[in-house]
């Protein structure tokens, strides 16, 4: 039993009324959970929905015994949502031994993922234990450990049991549609809805080419296609007002290593004549394996002769064993024919601000002392790495860099050379045009410049210590950097305090004030100066890529100057009001900076994604420039954002399988050309229904999250609120009208799928996301960061940023924030529902979004809650706003600190989320960003509870 | 007149040709014989002088007193003035894609309109031989 509060008998008597509210909440579970169980089978959704994947009757037997060990497990929802995993998975346990085929997954190959799917690490191993031992399936030579995917598809025990135990099924076999009443009584939001797998791709068989290819179809950490069905034709899927577009996340670590994929180094590239698709393991072999049936135009190649003959030993080979036919996410080394010049080296030229509310705030000291500290953490294998530094007020500020061996030549000892070749810092006057005071010296290799960096970076900060400019001539300075390294590409990385205000690219001003919250607020959302978009284009052409750090807390114009960012693949970091005395903030920037230096980040890359013929990608989103109609060209890859592609279908598809292949064309940080393939394959279904069942809620909503952000970008806030809200009720009225109406019962329902029955609520917290709220007088910076973010996140980031994770702290079960005893991960307390409802009036409550931690603090909260959580025994105490939890030594405070450092491990993202503590005591201003947060409640009169959300779409519907 | 009306016919018909230019180019774009960058350089210099030739026109047409004519030109200038006020008449590389739609049928209504204008310049013209005679 947890400690909060202690036994009753300890308590005074007032105290004892608390503690039984306070238990209350785990018998809600329990209540809930018998509720469901006692429901006839159609309210069941889950277990219905999941336990009959290939659409096969549910036998009632089965079912019963899997209710009771679902009633019996039942203590918290996190076993819930165990339990719910362990149903998911009956068919691979039953089936796969008594077929007797290679069981593919192996509980050692699943690395640890914990934040996004759960299920993934607690179940499956378990599953396959007690089944006969594990054949190995065969591996590839470059590959001798079981294949890399870090984070593997969950779904493939559906595949494999689809080909093994049911061969007899018909060929095309379907998710099962299970309808659920998104406004019954005993419907709610459940949390865990959104870190659950994507419904299953369910392949016909014959589609690959070798059939116990497990990883053949790329896992959704990859890709995530919003439907996992495809429509037929292009009509199907205008009438059923889904979307169709492939969430890309083209990395899923900072890091190769932590990511193992496949690398296919020999060289031998094959790829169709006609539609340049690389091989894939959807492909055909024919004429006894001489020629090869593309996947995407059905073309016949020729198979070429390296996939059956290893060069390097000089055997022949197995091409089934190869990597590219049996995994769908590939690495190929590329060969010189993929380079339109050599690889180019890591460039990095930093520009910082120095004009006076940077210095004040501390913002150059720390920022040089912060790189100083990671040059050594700057990819930098081949010894190629350039760096350049540029400082900036309203002059420019060149530094020549000596070489720390400046003469390697026979007329070595010149001490007159030495002396003169010290480091010297070139002022030039504000001008429009770029000067260049020195040819060399001023872009110069990390490794034989490494004393003069070091010592310019620790002087930085007291070379400007007394700053008198008050102006800041950014726009300059990017440029001057562009012309430092246009000739080779690179990255500029801007650290800026204060908003441009003189020369190019001035910022004049906007009156924000008159203009929040009236509808021409989009326009401060908008780009003020058309310098940074023609920067931006000149970059992108000569592979320049800008990232923009910015500290102010004044009015900085994020919308104009994160366009460079945007249309150069680069990201806007924003801390504002930043104070480097402040102790979080300058922790964020130098955890933020340092992962951000490390980064092995990608150069002068293009990313195509090619499909079935009949099927093209269209429309692109993300922070790239979009060269021409297919190509996105990305002049630095980071590894922290994803991309999304709209898909458009011109005609009807004859065939059983679409196909998508997103390819990328890149350099790499160790001065290689790499092709990555993410391949995706799904099933075509002419039925609406099969849409729907197939449809995966994430991937929606992070495409409507992306419409929505191009809306208020490029017309205003309110249209992308109505487009999130029109887009939603014509689905909804589609599944009404086509889906569900055979079976409508009493009453009104409002159906939806259940693997899409978390949408409406994504969608109504995408609705009261700071991008895109109503109302409450939101400044543009946040919005316009706010939107940069919504547009780049990954998808399992994205989810935690519109629909925080919210924790009870003060009754955790007891293993909640202590080491799991067979994995060693920190086990999270339950997820509870973002309402004010799932709140107790002496609770202590962890909020998080990826970015920010919110620790709240009921004004109920019993003095040893308190003393066991902050060290103080009154919640006047407490210290309020941005601030770090001390550390106690005693068994609350610990475990606390475990649950926020687990959370704050995301392997994909440089964010370090600082902790703001609200007690209810506190400011109001706080307080509303809480509740703010808890978005399936009513804050204010422009936003609506969950249920009134609701309620007024089923009004509209039936009206 | 004749001579009013073959100067229009003579503008009229250079703004036809530049309308063809424009169509072809936005084709080409579409089709990746030519980059958004290049293609923005190309055909921005052209903006505003399209424009420009039709106030001129127009102007014309209104000191002349040929007010029919000046009800015909109005649609085009004030579609291009608005253009002009909002400040979007320069094409925006980033956004092309985005947008190209929109220029294109645009540049496709335009090219009818002053298909349209070019039978009428020239009608105009005919009938102001005959008068004259």
């Amino acid at each position: 039993m947890s400690q909060y509060p202690p036994p009753d008998q300890q308590m005074p008597a007032q105290m004892q009324q608390q503690s039984a509210s306070y238990r209350k909440p785990r018998r809600q579970y329990i209540a809930h959970d018998f509720s469901n169980n006692q429901a006839p089978p159609s309210m069941q959704p889950d277990q219905a929905y999941n336990q009959q994947p290939f659409g096969a009757p549910v036998p009632s037997a089965p079912m019963d015994t899997m209710n009771n060990q679902f009633a019996q497990m039942n203590i918290g929802n996190q076993q819930q949502y165990q339990g719910y995993s362990q149903q998911q998975y009956p068919p691979h346990e039953a089936r796969v031994p008594s077929a007797g085929m290679p069981v593919p997954l192996q509980p050692q190959a699943y690395p640890q993922q914990p934040n996004m799917y759960p299920a993934v690490d607690n179940n499956i191993p378990s599953q396959v234990q007690p089944g006969p031992p594990v054949p190995k399936i065969p591996l590839t030579p470059q590959m001798p450990q079981m294949p890399g995917q870090p984070a593997m598809d969950p779904n493939q025990g559906y595949q494999n049991s689809a080909y093994h135990g049911y061969n007899s099924q018909p060929a095309a076999a379907y998710n099962h549609l299970q309808n659920v009443d998104l406004l019954d009584k005993t419907s709610k939001v459940d949390p865990y809805d959104i870190t659950k797998p994507p419904p299953p791709i369910i392949l016909p068989p014959d589609t690959k080419v070798i059939e116990s290819a497990e990883f053949a179809n790329a896992s959704p950490d990859y890709i995530r296609s919003t439907l996992n069905v495809a429509p037929s034709n292009p009509s199907l899927l205008k009438r059923s007002k889904l979307p169709f577009a492939l969430i890309i996340r083209p990395f899923t670590h900072l890091h190769d290593e932590d990511e193992r994929i496949p690398l296919v180094s020999d060289g031998v590239v094959a790829r169709c004549r006609r539609c340049r698709t690389y091989i894939n393991p959807f492909v055909t072999f024919i004429d006894n394996g001489s020629r090869y049936r593309c996947a995407m135009c059905h073309l016949a190649n020729d198979v070429p002769q390296g996939l059956d003959f290893d060069t390097i030993k000089n055997v022949s080979a197995n091409r089934y064993d190869r990597a590219e036919l049996n995994y769908g996410v590939v690495d190929f080394l590329a060969s010189p024919e993929y380079m339109a010049r050599p690889p180019m080296p890591v460039v990095y030229a930093f520009v910082i601000d120095v004009s006076f509310p940077a210095v004040e705030s501390g913002m150059v000291a720390a920022v040089a002392h912060i790189i100083r500290e990671n040059l050594d953490r700057i990819p930098n294998r081949d010894g190629r790495t350039r760096v350049a530094f540029l400082c900036v007020d309203s002059n420019l500020h060149y530094f020549k860099l000596p070489s720390d061996s400046p003469i390697t030549d026979s007329d070595q000892g010149d001490a007159e050379e030495l002396s003169s070749d010290q480091l010297e810092m070139f002022v030039v006057g504000d001008t429009d045009d770029v000067f260049v005071p020195s040819a060399d010296g001023l872009l110069v290799t990390l490794k034989d410049h490494r004393q003069a960096i070091d010592n310019l970076l620790s002087n930085l900060g007291n070379m400007f210590q007394n700053p008198k400019e008050m102006k800041n001539t950014m726009g300059l300075g990017i440029k001057a950097a562009h012309n430092l390294i246009h000739s080779v590409g690179g990255k500029i990385t801007c650290f800026m305090a204060s908003r441009p205000d003189t020369g190019v690219g001035a910022l004049p001003k906007r009156d924000e004030q008159s203009l929040l919250n009236t509808p021409r607020e989009g326009t401060l959302l908008q780009s003020n100066n058309k310098f940074y978009r023609t920067m931006a284009m000149e970059c992108a052409k000569d592979q320049v890529s800008v990232d923009m750090f910015l500290f102010s807390g004044d009015y900085q114009d994020v919308a104009s100057l994160s366009d460079l960012p945007r249309f150069t693949a680069g990201q806007t970091y924003f801390y504002p009001s930043w104070k480097s005395t402040r102790h979080e903030d300058s922790m964020k920037l130098g955890y933020e900076l340092s992962k951000y230096l490390g980064t092995e980040i990608g150069f002068e890359t293009v990313m195509r994604v090619r499909a079935t013929s009949g099927v093209q990608a269209n429309v692109f989103y993300g922070n790239f420039f979009n060269r021409s109609s297919d190509l996105m060209a990305l002049p630095a890859l980071p590894r922290d954002q994803s991309y999304m592609v709209e898909v458009k279908i011109d005609d009807t598809i004859g065939r059983k399988t679409m196909a998508f292949q997103v390819a990328i064309l890149g350099t790499s940080c160790f001065g290689e050309r790499r092709i990555r393939t993410i391949t995706l394959c799904m099933p075509i279904s002419s039925k609406a229904s099969d849409l729907f069942a197939s449809a995966d809620p994430v991937a929606c909503a992070a495409y409507f999250s992306h419409k929505a952000c191009e809306k208020a970008l490029y017309g205003n806030i309110d249209d992308g609120r109505q487009y999130l809200l029109k887009s939603l009720t014509e689905m909804l009225q589609v599944y009404k009208k086509e889906v569900s109406a055979s079976n409508v019962g009493m009453g009104n329902p409002l159906h939806i799928s259940a693997n899409l029955r978390i949408l409406p609520a994504l969608i109504l917290a995408l609705q009261k996301h700071p991008a895109l709220r109503k109302g409450t007088k939101i400044r543009s910076d946040i919005r316009s960061h706010a939107i940069a973010l919504l547009t780049t996140l990954p998808p399992p980031y994205l989810m935690q940023y519109i629909y925080p994770e919210l924790y009870g702290l003060h009754d955790m079960p007891d293993d909640a924030g202590l080491p799991d005893g067979e994995t060693g991960q920190i086990v999270l307390p339950p997820r509870l529902n973002l309402s004010g409802q799932s709140l107790v009036a002496h609770g202590l409550y962890l909020l998080y979004n990826g970015e920010t931690f919110l620790l709240y603090v009921c004004r109920g909260a019993i003095s040893m809650l308190l003393e066991h959580t902050f060290g103080v025994s009154t919640i006047e105490e407490v210290p309020a706003g941005k601030a770090t939890l001390l550390r106690i030594e005693n068994g609350l405070n610990p475990r606390i600190h475990a649950i926020m450092d687990k959370l704050r491990d995301r392997p994909g993202s440089i964010t370090y989320p600082n902790l703001y503590i609200v007690p209810e005591t506190s400011e109001p201003s706080l307080r509303q960003w809480f509740a703010s947060m808890l978005v399936e409640d009513q804050m204010d009169n422009y936003s609506k509870s969950y249920v009134q959300f609701l309620n007024g779409i089923r009004s509209n519907i039936s009206s | 007149m004749t001579r009013l009306y073959v100067f229009a016919l003579v503008l009229n018909t250079a703004s036809l040709f530049i309308q063809v230019f424009f169509t072809v180019m936005y084709s080409d774009l579409e089709t990746d014989f030519i980059n958004p960058i290049d293609l923005c350089n190309r055909l921005n210099p052209y903006m505003v002088p399209t424009a420009v030739v039709n106030y001129i026109l127009t102007a014309v047409f209104l000191f002349t007193g040929n007010w029919l004519s000046v009800i015909f030109m109005l649609p085009v200038i004030l579609w291009d003035a608005n253009k002009m006020y909002k400040n979007n008449h320069i094409l925006d590389a980033t956004e092309i894609f985005r947008t190209l739609n929109r220029h294109k049928n645009e540049s496709f209504a335009k090219l009818g309109y002053h298909l349209v204008m070019f039978f009428y310049f020239l009608y105009r013209m005919i009938m102001a031989l005959i008068d004259s005679e």
